[in-house]
């Protein structure tokens, strides 16, 4: 019973201190993009082409879809759109 | 003019680069986001350049999407904006975007006003060369000039699981009277950067205005994918 009460302690105080340093714009980030790994197109990519990187055939849907199946998970540190511009 | 410190990098990386990439990914846009919403504007005059020119905007989207496969256009990176700070209703055509590259290492001990000079002699000035070619922009007497903003990954951010990607950002506009004088060279590289409106973020931290130089880079022009070829229909 004790060590029930100390694993859902542990949980809770988990929870809040990882919820805690995440800005709104975090879990939007984070609900947007609910896997960490890219799959599928960049998978096609890699069929079509040598494994050794000869006759390399790359179509510009490639290149955007590798730029979107990214690490959702941590995203950068950009300027704000309103730092820049006003309307 | 000054020798050219970004022809060292490995440009073989874009490859990898654009395909493995992609810590600086969000925000990027597809197509259809790519151009500011009229609705977004807030005054007459941007409303009706953004209605006018629609067709030259998506144009350009296009030429930097098939012809400089390396360069991302933010979400609603393409439009007529505004500077922060000016009160005149001057609008600008400008255009955000996120470039992809693999550092070799030298990009990174470069310091950070040197990364913005190399940045913005690379991209910069072809990015702004290729608005004043849009038909009709550079005439029209409501256009006061042009903008360009310019990210990418600072160099020693974004690396293992744990690393969040920081990006350096360059944000430059410009009259299109000195742009006019500087691409006829009647103007010193000097004087363009003194009386263009610049700030430099280390991700959302102002720098404020760094020492910039310019010096020639034809990598835009001059730069091929291997294996990508654009659509033959489309003029690069």
């Amino acid at each position: 019973m004790r060590s029930r009460v100390i694993r859902a302690t542990l949980i809770v105080g988990v929870l809040f201190l990882t919820g805690a340093c995440a800005t709104s714009e975090d879990w939007r980030e984070w609900r947007g993009h609910n896997t960490h790994f890219a799959s599928g197109e960049h998978g096609f990519f890699s069929l079509r082409n040598n494994k050794d990187g000869s006759n390399p055939k790359v179509y510009r849907s490639d290149i955007e879809d590798a730029r979107r199946q990214n690490w959702w998970g941590l995203y950068a540190i950009r300027v704000t759109p309103e730092q820049i511009f006003q309307n | 003019m000054r020798d050219n410190p970004l022809a060292r990098w490995s440009v073989s990386g874009l490859v990898a680069l654009t395909l493995l990439l992609a810590t600086t990914g969000a925000g990027l846009a597809r197509p259809e986001e790519a151009i500011t919403p009229v609705d977004q504007y807030n005054t007459s005059k941007a409303k009706s350049l953004a209605s006018t020119y629609r067709g030259q905007l998506v144009q350009f989207y296009e030429q930097i999407y098939h012809c400089l496969p390396w360069l991302g256009v933010m979400k609603n990176g393409i439009g007529f904006r505004q500077p922060r700070g000016v009160e005149a209703d001057d609008r600008y055509l400008s255009v955000w975007v996120n470039i992809d590259q693999m550092d070799d290492g030298s990009f990174g001990t470069l310091p950070a006003e040197r990364r913005v000079s190399a940045m913005f002699s690379r991209y910069g000035v072809d990015l702004l060369r290729r608005m004043v070619g849009l038909s009709g922009i550079a005439g029209d007497a409501n256009v006061h000039g042009f903008g360009v903003v310019l990210s990418w990954l600072k160099p020693g951010t974004g690396r293992g699981p744990s690393a969040q990607p920081v990006t350096e950002t360059l944000a430059l506009f410009i009259d299109k009277a000195t742009f006019g004088e500087f691409l006829a060279k009647r103007l010193p590289a000097a004087e363009f950067v003194n009386r263009a409106r610049l700030s430099v973020f280390d991700g959302r931290e102002a720098l404020g205005r760094l020492p910039l130089e310019i010096w020639e880079d034809t990598f835009n022009t001059t730069f091929k994918l291997k294996g990508y070829e654009p659509p033959r229909d489309q003029k690069c």
